[in-house]
């Protein structure tokens, strides 16, 4: 049975909290909050203490995906608070310069592979030396990013043997061309499927697939469907919403 | 020779596009007298101005060595989807075969690798994955026979179209096209056949942790073809040979001090421009002759490796090689 939630930023960009309240009312307690933007890091980070996250059962933090020169120092120190919450705090591979800030962050510190766009962190070679830079770091594997970068899935086959130790959640979502997070199509379900027996059924899903309320049990069931746990059982994504039926 | 190539041609590439060589600046034998055979890889949405790149990559690389041939397989624009999606059928055309087998087996990106790597490993996994055979052969990996069939099309391709180009171009540069096929052509073809036969035999020590039957085996054989891929043809041989030493050292000797002169005679400008320009009534010619004799040693030498029976080698040549 997979674990499937959201990323606030899929649901209501920058507006976290009434992401939080979608899910709720939709019953899925597993989120990823959102500040892909520099500027959305602060107030996130400011709300933390006040947003009441006891119902949720995995919680994730996205750091922005790129830092401002000289403020790598700033963002570290700003998101200590999500370490010390247990949290787990998603970074772009490419983001980090100093790896000595981050590694204070221990396995707290989750490091996503790249879309084709950047410069690093694409492959399962690249990811390797940043992981010998953060040894205690974990791994966020972006399926979509790794189908972008190398559709046959060979690439997202090697990132999972080389760092499955190492995989604390995924992210799902089809990316196109010009590394756009979308909804999942059927190519993109076919896909995953080849490597979806390398993920355990306890790592957190998280749907970075853009859609309103209303959308939701459709990528649901499209990311269940995608990534069937290795027993052969049926992903039942949802607390207590009986999954809808996939039709293309 | 590529470094200088990839400062200059730095700009042109991107993630969704990669400069690749071909022929002999890919095998490591460039020499004075070579050309620089080159495509813009194009793995990504069409823009128009691709061609602009193209144009302007063919004038960096026209300073460096003389252009392509004028067949059009290089010199130019190429797409993935063809790459990828045409294998065999009506519109898998020459060039495009030319184009595919010579990205698996003489190719280098120069700068940007992304779009070379992802076009690369597709075209590996689309031979790999549909072919039946190879999927269902058990614990461990057979021959692919799918990919090995399409190296032997390419390798008899080229020695039909030596017979067109005599005709069309009035055996104009016969001597050293000849020679060419006899010797640097049927390296590539022995090392794809060595490539697919390195999936059963294991003698470039890759294999030996894969497993058909694990639901893992598809990208793993794709990833072990990918990397031994990766080493020029000559290597590939090299590999081989020196896994069934000493016994095959004889064979050894012959394929590469016979490979070895062979370079040495083209990349003697004089012996080279001798044989590009030999009129078609002088195949008594002397340094022909010699180039001829080479070929010969070359020939027989890897008889020696793909008829070696201890090995298991003649075997699989005659299962997948023959027939």
């Amino acid at each position: 049975m997979r674990r499937i939630g959201f990323s606030t930023g899929a649901l209501a960009y920058s507006d976290f909290r009434r992401a939080r309240a979608i899910l709720v009312r939709k019953g899925i307690y597993i989120v990823e909050l959102s500040a892909l933007r520099m500027s959305e890091m602060r107030p996130l980070i400011d709300a933390l203490d006040a947003l009441d996250m006891t119902a949720f059962d995995y919680v994730a933090v996205h750091a922005p995906s790129e830092f401002p020169d000289g403020e790598e120092q700033r963002v570290a120190e700003c998101l200590e608070t999500v370490r010390q919450k247990g949290w787990s705090l998603i970074v772009h591979a490419e983001a980090i310069r100093d790896y000595a800030l981050w590694r204070s962050f221990g396995d707290s510190l989750c490091v996503e592979n790249a879309d084709k766009r950047k410069r690093t962190g694409r492959t399962a070679r690249e990811l390797s030396r940043i992981f010998q830079q953060l040894p205690a770091a974990s791994f966020c594997f972006d399926i979509g990013h790794a189908r972008q970068v190398d559709p046959t899935m060979t690439e997202a086959y090697l990132m999972l043997r080389d760092l499955g130790s190492r995989l604390r959640q995924v992210h799902v979502s089809e990316v196109s061309a010009d590394s756009r997070h979308d909804v999942i199509s059927l190519g993109s379900i076919f896909a995953f499927r080849r490597v979806a027996h390398l993920i355990p059924a306890h790592v957190p899903l998280i749907l970075e697939t853009p859609v309103d309320e209303e959308g939701i049990e459709r990528q649901v069931n499209a990311a269940a469907e995608a990534l069937p746990t290795s027993g052969g059982q049926p992903a039942v994504p949802l607390r207590d919403l009986a999954p809808m039926p996939l039709t293309w | 020779m590529c470094q200088k190539l990839r400062e200059e041609l730095v700009g042109l590439d991107s993630a969704d596009v990669s400069v690749v060589v071909f022929g002999s600046l890919a095998r490591g034998e460039f020499t004075t007298g070579s050309d620089i055979d080159w495509t813009l890889l194009i793995d990504g949405s069409a823009d128009p101005e691709h061609y602009n790149q193209a144009r302007r990559a063919g004038e960096i690389i026209a300073g460096f060595a003389r252009p392509p041939g004028a067949e059009g397989t290089f010199g130019n624009l190429a797409f993935s989807h063809e790459i990828i999606h045409q294998i065999g059928g009506q519109d898998d055309t020459n060039r495009n075969t030319t184009r595919r087998i010579l990205l698996l087996l003489e190719s280098r990106s120069i700068g940007r690798r992304e779009a070379y790597d992802r076009v690369v490993t597709a075209v590996l996994s689309r031979y790999l994955q549909e072919d039946r055979g190879f999927r269902r052969s058990g614990k461990r990996p057979h021959v692919p026979r799918f990919l090995l069939n399409d190296f032997a099309r390419y390798w008899r391709t080229m020695a039909v179209d030596f017979a067109y180009k005599q005709r069309s171009r009035l055996s104009k540069g016969w001597a050293i096209r000849n020679i060419k096929l006899r010797m640097s052509r049927k390296l590539l073809f022995a090392s794809g056949m060595l490539s697919c036969f390195a999936c059963h035999q294991d003698f470039a020590g890759r294999w030996a942790h894969v497993r058909c039957d694990k639901p893992t085996a598809s990208p793993e054989c794709v990833d072990c073809l990918r990397e031994l891929l990766v080493h020029p043809p000559l290597e590939i041989l090299a590999m081989a040979l020196l896994h069934y030493s000493p016994r095959l050292d004889g064979a050894a000797r012959k394929i590469l001090q016979a490979y070895d002169e062979f370079t040495g005679m083209l990349s003697d400008e004089a012996q080279r421009k001798h044989l590009d320009e030999l009129p078609p009534d002088q195949e008594e010619d002397r340094i022909f002759q010699r180039a001829r004799e080479l070929s010969h040693e070359f020939r027989d030498g890897l008889s020696e490796l793909f008829f070696d029976e201890e090995s298991g080698l003649a075997d699989l040549t005659k299962a997948y090689g023959v027939f």
